[in-house]
């Protein structure tokens, strides 16, 4: 195989490490993507992992919750190995203070001089990036945006998690471990491959124009020139004071030729309202109402399985927000059921990227 | 004046996508998550400055 996955649940990063390398033995890694449990120490860890792939490119993130070949995991270390065969070329960048506004392109520049071709020249359908960034950062939306200006390859990934504490995230690579910083890969895979953006909602037909927001400070002061808060309950036939208990069951959505981008409320402050990811003024943003997490996995797994053939390994950047519905609904088992029998690796995020910064959604890369 | 917002608009997806029809589609997603909706302005549309400013510095960019 030439693309492996494994997971260690050891209490230890030296076990954990050992663990891992005896999973990997069989193949000579070109390439290890890894996601650990914030259990672990954030510079053992990198340095570890590092250590035990001499040979190979080794980037990853801390996490809230790891996803494993069949199963969602706590506190472990879940991990994929690619072969040559699988990865033919790869080269990581780090953009080590995320609000440094030439970090990507310092970045683009050194994958320009690996690879010999200009960023905006190279095909999409021939590379893919990596981005792994500190989810407590408030970032991303500027970092996913600047890559988007300069490239046309597809950048996805997930903003690192830390178990819910929401004291310090992490990206690891080059043996090191980072904060207000992101890890950029960028790969040219052996075979095809594709992604998966899913969600589970259906778009309600009530909308809410943005008509203030304090952009930097994703913070929705009026919708449709009343009071955000006000506003969103007024659409949803509640009072301010029950709005909040809605925000998971009933976000907002950017619908774009009828799939919504998700921007999840965070909470209400005075009579605003703050949200997890980017929004912007103008925006026309429809409500949403929560379906089923397993049935819309399983299809979208279903119609990329459809699109390649065949499906060899499973990145996924999984919204904690999910997770956390899962858990609530018992349903953890079911979801990690979904990516049995394949090499799957990823974890439960902070925030997913996808042309743009997400939330409540599920960002995938899929290799055939 | 009016109509310059729509004629960036049409100059970046051109510039950017050419005749790719999947790349136009992501192109158009990019500039909705930036807050501009190109199905919102027409040859008619208002000129605001603040638009036409983040359109002048993508343009740059797609050069």
């Amino acid at each position: 195989m030439n693309i492996v996955s494994a997971y260690s649940t050891k209490e230890s990063v030296d076990l954990v490490i050992q663990d891992l390398r005896e999973q990997f033995k069989h193949m000579a890694p070109k390439m290890v993507l890894y996601f650990a449990s914030s259990r672990h120490a954030p510079e053992a860890v990198s340095r570890k992992m590092q250590q035990a792939f001499p040979t190979a490119t080794v980037f990853g993130c801390s996490t809230a919750g790891e996803i494993a070949s069949g199963k969602m995991l706590k506190n472990s270390v879940s991990a994929m190995a690619f072969n040559a065969q699988a990865i033919s070329e790869v080269e990581i960048s780090v953009i080590e203070e995320l609000h440094d506004e030439s970090g990507v392109e310092l970045a683009f520049a050194s994958f320009e001089k690996r690879f010999g071709t200009p960023m905006l020249d190279l095909n999409p359908k021939k590379y893919l990036g990596l981005v792994l960034v500190d989810g407590l950062s408030g970032a991303e939306e500027k970092l996913i945006d600047r890559i988007g200006d300069l490239t046309d390859v597809t950048f996805i990934g997930g903003s690192a998690g830390d178990d819910l504490k929401f004291a310090a995230t992490y990206v690891y690579a080059n043996g090191k471990s980072y904060r207000n910083a992101a890890v950029l890969a960028l790969l040219k895979p052996g075979s095809e491959f594709s992604f998966i953006k899913t969600q589970s909602f259906s778009i309600l037909p009530r909308k809410l124009v943005v008509t203030r927001a304090n952009e930097a400070n994703r913070e929705v002061v009026e919708f449709d020139h009343k009071p955000a808060a006000a506003a969103y309950a007024e659409a949803l036939g509640i009072s301010v004071q029950d709005a909040a208990g809605r925000f998971t069951h009933n976000p907002l959505g950017l619908v774009i030729d009828g799939e919504p981008f998700v921007r999840s409320p965070q909470r209400i402050k005075g009579s605003s309202m703050l949200f997890y990811c980017g929004v912007m003024e103008g925006m026309e943003l429809s409500l949403l109402e929560a379906t089923n997490i397993i049935e819309d996995t399983r299809k979208a797994l279903a119609e990329a399985r459809a699109k390649l053939g065949t499906v060899s390994g499973i990145v996924n950047f999984n919204c904690i927000l999910r997770t956390l519905e899962l858990e609530q609904n018992e349903a953890t088992e079911e979801y990690g059921g979904l990516f049995s029998g394949c090499p799957t690796v990823g974890f439960s995020t902070y925030g997913e990227q996808f042309i743009g910064h997400l939330n409540q959604t599920a960002t995938m890369l899929v290799f055939k | 004046m009016a109509g310059k917002i729509k004629h960036m608009i049409d100059a970046i997806i051109e510039q950017r996508a050419k005749e790719n029809v999947l790349l136009q589609g992501v192109i158009r997603t990019k500039l909705m998550l930036k807050g501009i909706d190109p199905r919102k302005f027409t040859p008619l549309s208002d000129d605001d400055p603040a638009v036409i400013s983040k359109l002048e510095a993508l343009l740059k960019d797609f050069k």
